[in-house]
């Protein structure tokens, strides 16, 4: 393959990959009546161009293209591509899912008036996301990495006269700014210290990471040095970056929000695609993050992937559900990478992108569907609860079966993709443990719990969504009747469940030395020991248990559980009170701190400016006093005091002789006295 | 009579024009201001794309690399024992002031336009705004100290009465504030100029000489004097060049704003006429941050580096302190004048820290706020304009009212708040970038301070996001029922306004070369200052 395309024909490919959805996106909103068929024509040519890209890169080769943008006294940077096997593998996977929700979203947004808009913001979307996924050095890919959040801004407030929409919206960009001042830093870090961004020289073959190195508490790189603490903070940075992106704790809150957006966005941002950026950007940098970095990122993985499938066990909302076990899995991404299983972590990206962005689909379609008939029969009710669902596979027979293979894909039964994937990271979740010993232990116990309520809160979804009765049909006592969504929607969730299973990423899928897919990313690693074994095992005997149970509960509703009620299942409920927590003593906090510099700046600081006003005031006052009363005072004084002398000087010429006589006499007499005493 | 003074006094022409023009004319003021600012702009833009860029064009020190140069023998007046009196017109550009002209002449056509909405006594409205034009261009031009501090003042008398006469309630209180605080500052540069003019002498000539050019060079400070390097003189106790720095860059100070030096800003922005506030924002500030870069930094390039450690500080605390204070407003041409202060201290910090990518970035960052702080300023006049009200709260779900203002606001909101793609996002991470790597390169600034203020872009985010949520999302409600009338989508001119600006946001934003190019052999020629 790489002998009938050339390197400059591949550089095309990637360029046409990239440019068509920018394109379409500046198109729709042009010729805003065929702006479905622009966005699907166009991330259409970006699928097949990623295929070419696969098909000629995949294993066999790196290239890199770059081109002179903007050069500074110690800054260099260049805008371009960089393909390898992580490029192309995550190009493929974007591409496809996206052309399949592109072509889902023409039925699911049929009705909407703005439909040019939500086109024209998903191609967005797609150019951004496929930018982050190109970009050759970290710059351009933060500056696509914010452009991703924005499109996602977009979507989720894209019926943006819903207030929870757009309260939601800018929760998202703003949580996923706080992770993006992180990224910043980082970037100023790295490039302080090596003078570059780009990815290849920084982590490709002889790159410069390796050729840095920490020595006396000192961080030495070919071009600077910097205490040794740099090289955390620059992790912790990067990983800030992963953590807002990839919803991770703290910073997952916003995730459950965005689920206001149309549900065809969901599958693709919040499930497939923005929030597997964190995990890329980890899986791109990863030379740079030492032990403690790492270590921090499997208890953050660890803890998020176990508190969001608690939250999971008892949302009543489907999405709500969804999100959180989004979320969930995303802790197992990053706590791969936290053990040092990049191959795992990448593995389980892409099947996870398949079978969740197939379980939002589907869920999409029994909501529109459920919509539909709420629209019909002039009901009240939210059509995303799952109270009122039930019994539906009747109906919606292709839906349903899709759901359950992708349900079982998502808790690791076997001859699915995620038994593949799943079992990779807790095998080397297992060794980790193994290797460190003692307290790390946790590792293992606490994943394992999260792998059983994974399928615990899944199949309660299946169970209550799809089997049982219809219980809005029950409550009403009315007759319902619903229908299997178009083939719009069908067909590319069928598209989507082909890879939901096993076979697709290995010939054996019992074995993961059979998945090309894992073994492409970890070639030197030979998949044995007694883990390999007893984990799959054991993990999915309990699984297979529980599903039983879970029929019997939701389904059968033979045994009955109530924990309604009870402290953990409100705690679990409320999502570990993240929101309440947050919005008092962060955001209501932040607001006073605002009204207070308000005040300091009107009180104190203009206080000052008034105060020196009122003081020039008063002393023009005082002034104005002193030149009245004291300057002319003094002038006045004097003239009066000549008039005085005057008029009595007047007095004196009276015209009488006698008069003149006695002055002259007291003249001559005080002349006398005078020169007598002198 | 070159180009530049073309470019200067064509207003001023056109100005005392329409002092003559017969009042039944009084219609056609409006047009005569946008012909006016239109061959402006296109000089401008001319000479900008004219401008020749590499190291022998540097300009900054060297008299002779600085292009489209006119000098006249201005004032000569024997003054006895102090030798000769000189004063030049001296104008010529580098590759710092000619971004700012031609920025200059882009908000001035923007202004010209947004004008129209001025009703009362447009004789003298329109007189008082092409006075004003002169001397803005005047202050980008002039290389001679006395020259620039004419120009420099010159701004300050119709900007008095264009706030007092046109603006909104509190307009007397806020144009006497800008006034005084303005000339506070300038009042005493005043003294420092004078005591470089004691100081420096024109080898070329033996005089006494006001120029900055001259003034950049230690070797043209005659022994003994004031500000020379070597004297060390010592005024109250501070050395006098540390003082001349300091009273130089308080003045600019005021003019940027940097706290705490900004009260003046919120005021005048509030009460003054839309077109004043794009004038203000737009190109005034700059003037400030122009000042600081050529004279307090130019000049005293020692001092500069003594002080960079405060300088960056106080660019941290406008940063910071700004953006706390635009997110506790309610008020929405408050909340942006306050973001102004915000994105302001950007520019300090770039220059404080004295690399390539800071100043370069500080360069950047004034001409793309530039941009936006015009766009900003105009949405808030569109609002203003249509209901005479600018209250936040007071507006809701305007998105759906009017869709393609809505659409402006939006890209102008993005830009400001640094999103990729726009030209204050490229600002900003360089200037950040700079201020980082100071630290390794230089020395000056310490690695918190970039830190710090990259939480700024955070907080940025929070007041712009928080006024679309609230003003333009969610269902319409607004505070008066009659407002649905008055609140229609934007007109033609409006959108003439619009779209420029934000077309070169974004062209710089993918293309920054475009600026980089044009100033980054001045910037190092700058940097050398310093070594």
């Amino acid at each position: 393959m790489e002998n009938l395309l050339s390197p400059y024909l591949l550089m095309c490919l990637a360029f046409v990959a990239i440019t068509a959805p920018f394109l379409a996106f500046l198109l729709s909103l042009i010729f805003k009546k065929v702006a479905p068929a622009i966005g699907i024509l166009s991330i259409g040519a970006s699928f097949i161009a990623s295929l070419f890209l696969f098909l000629a890169v995949w294993k066999k080769q790196t290239l890199h293209f770059s081109w002179h943008w903007v050069q500074l006294q110690h800054v260099k940077i260049d805008v371009g591509i960089l393909l390898n096997d992580l490029t192309v593998i995550m190009l493929l996977m974007i591409s496809l899912i996206s052309l399949l929700v592109h072509i889902y979203s023409v039925e699911y947004m049929r009705k909407d008036v703005l439909k040019y808009r939500y086109f024209a913001y998903l191609s967005l979307f797609c150019f951004a996301m496929l930018g982050v996924v190109l970009a050759d050095n970290l710059f351009i890919l933060y500056a696509f990495w914010e452009l991703v959040g924005f499109a996602s801004y977009l979507l989720i407030g894209f019926w943006f006269t819903r207030d929870k929409a757009v309260q939601a919206n800018k929760k998202a960009m703003i949580m996923n700014r706080i992770g993006d001042v992180g990224f910043l830093i980082g970037l100023m870090i790295l490039l302080t210290q090596f003078h570059t961004l780009d990815l290849s020289v920084l982590f490709g073959p002889e790159n410069l990471i390796s050729s840095s190195f920490v020595k006396n508490g000192l961080w030495v790189s070919p071009f600077n040095t910097m205490p040794d603490y740099w090289l955390t903070i620059a992790g912790f940075c990067f990983f800030a970056g992963a953590i807002a992106k990839s919803a991770q704790f703290p910073l997952h809150t916003w995730l459950p929000d965005a689920m206001e957006g149309p549900t065809a966005v969901s599958s693709l941002i919040h499930a497939a695609t923005m929030v597997a950026a964190g995990v890329f950007l980890l899986l791109r940098i990863v030379p740079l993050f030492n032990e403690l970095v790492l270590t921090s990122m499997a208890i953050i993985g660890l803890f998020t992937a176990f508190m969001a499938a608690t939250i999971a066990l008892t949302q009543s909302n489907i999405k709500k559900v969804l999100a959180f076990s989004t979320i969930s899995q995303l802790g197992f991404m990053i706590l791969a990478v936290g053990v040092g299983d990049n191959a795992a972590a990448i593995f389980h990206l892409i099947t996870h992108a398949f079978f969740k962005c197939l379980l939002f689909l589907t869920a999409g379609a029994v909501i529109h569907e459920l919509h539909h008939l709420k629209e019909k029969h002039q009901l009240d009710f939210d059509e995303q609860n799952l109270d009122y669902m039930g019994g539906l596979r009747k109906f919606m027979p292709i839906t349903g079966f899709v759901f359950l293979l992708a349900a079982c894909a998502l808790s690791g039964l076997p001859f699915t993709s995620g038994y593949l994937s799943k079992d990779a990271i807790l095998i080397s979740v297992f060794q980790y443990a193994d290797v460190n010993g003692g307290i790390y232990w946790l590792f293992p116990l606490f994943i394992s719990i999260t792998s059983w309520l994974t399928t615990f809160y899944i199949f309660r979804v299946v169970f209550k969504v799809f089997f049982g009765k219809f219980r809005l049909s029950e409550k009403l006592s009315q007759k319902l009747e619903v229908h299997e969504a178009s083939r719009w929607m069908t067909v590319p969730i069928l598209i989507l469940g082909i890879f939901c299973f096993g076979f697709f990423f290995a010939f054996n899928p019992f074995n993961l030395d059979s998945a090309w897919l894992y073994k492409g990313f970890n070639i030197n690693q030979h998949n044995e020991g007694i883990y390999h074994l007893i984990v799959p095992l054991y993990i999915n005997m309990l699984s297979i248990a529980l599903i039983f149970t879970t029929y019997y509960v939701y389904a059968k509703k033979t045994i009955n559980i109530n924990f309604q009620g009870t402290w953990f299942y409100k705690f679990s409920y409320n999502q570990w009170y993240f929101n309440s927590f947050y919005d008092v003593f962060l955001i209501k906090l932040f607001l006073v701190k605002t009204k207070i510099f308000y005040w300091f700046d009107q009180k104190v600081i203009d206080g000052i400016v008034h105060f020196l006003r009122d003081f020039a005031l008063i002393l023009s006052k005082i002034s104005s006093w002193i030149d009245k009363y004291i300057i002319d005072g003094l002038v006045n004084g004097v003239a009066a005091l000549v008039q005085r002398i005057g008029i009595w000087l007047r007095g004196t010429q009276n015209g009488k002789l006698q008069h003149y006589f006695i002055w002259m006499l007291f003249l001559f007499l005080s002349f006398m006295i005078y020169k007598i005493i002198l | 009579m070159g180009l530049l003074s073309v470019l200067i006094f064509l207003p001023l022409v056109f100005g005392v024009l329409i002092l003559v023009m017969p009042k039944r004319l009084n219609s056609y003021f409006k047009y005569l201001a946008v012909v006016v600012s239109l061959i402006q702009l296109a000089i401008a833009t001319w000479m900008y794309f004219q401008f020749k860029t590499g190291d022998t064009f540097a300009g900054v020190n060297k008299l002779s690399q600085y292009q489209w140069i006119e000098k006249l023998d201005w004032i000569r007046l024997d003054v006895g024992s102090f030798g000769t009196l000189q004063i030049d017109y001296l104008l010529g550009v580098d590759g710092f002031s000619i971004g700012l002209v031609w920025l200059s002449a882009l908000v001035m056509l923007i202004a010209s336009l947004s004008s129209w909405e001025i009703k009362t006594n447009l004789r003298g409205y329109f007189a008082l705004f092409l006075l004003l034009d002169t001397a803005i261009i005047g202050v980008f031009c002039s290389l001679d100290l006395f020259l620039f501090y004419i120009f420099y003042e010159l701004m300050l008398l119709p900007l008095y009465f264009l706030i007092g006469m046109w603006g909104g309630v509190r307009r007397e209180y806020a144009a006497i504030k800008f006034f005084l605080y303005t000339l506070f500052g300038s009042i005493f540069m005043l003294l420092v100029i004078a005591g470089l003019y004691l100081s420096v002498t024109d080898p070329a000539t033996g005089n006494h000489t006001f120029s900055m050019v001259d003034a950049m060079n230690p070797a043209n400070y005659s022994a003994g004097s004031i500000f020379s390097i070597a004297a060390h003189t010592q005024i109250l106790g501070i050395s006098a060049r540390s003082l001349g720095f300091i009273i130089v860059f308080i003045a600019f100070a005021i003019k940027v704003p940097i706290f705490p030096f900004h009260t003046w800003l919120p005021d005048a922005h509030v009460e003054a006429p839309t077109p004043i506030s794009i004038i203000l924002a737009g190109i005034l500030l700059k003037v400030g941050a122009y000042g600081i870069i050529r004279m307090a930094y130019g000049i005293f390039p020692d001092v500069a580096i003594s002080l960079s450690w405060w300088m960056g500080l106080l660019g941290v605390i406008s940063i910071i302190y700004g953006a706390m204070n635009a997110l506790a407003q309610t008020d929405l041409k408050r909340l942006i004048a306050y973001s102004s202060i915000s994105h302001m201290g950007f520019v300090l910090i770039g220059i404080a820290s004295l690399t390539s990518e800071g100043l370069n970035g500080a360069m950047m960052q004034m001409i793309s706020h530039g941009f936006l702080s015009v766009m900003l300023f105009f949405i808030a006049g569109v609002i203003y304009n249509r209901v005479h009200d600018r209250d936040i709260y007071n507006f809701r779900g305007l998105a759906n009212h009017m869709p393609i203002f809505t659409g402006f606001v939006m890209i102008a909101f993005f830009a400001s708040l640094g999103l990729p793609g726009f030209s204050a996002f490229i600002a900003e991470i360089f200037t950040l970038i700079g201020a980082f790597s100071s630290y390794n390169l230089n020395g000056l600034l310490p690695h918190w301070m970039a830190i710090v203020s990259a939480f700024g872009i955070l907080l940025g985010a929070g007041y712009f996001l928080w006024t679309l949520q609230r003003m333009f999302f969610g269902t319409l409600r607004l505070k008066k029922e009659e407002w649905k009338v008055n609140l229609v989508d934007l007109n033609f001119r409006e959108i003439l306004v619009f779209t420029p600006l934000a077309a070169l946001a974004l062209i710089l934003g993918v293309m920054p070369s475009l600026v980089f190019d044009v100033m980054s052999s001045s910037v190092n020629q700058f940097l050398m200052l310093f070594k």
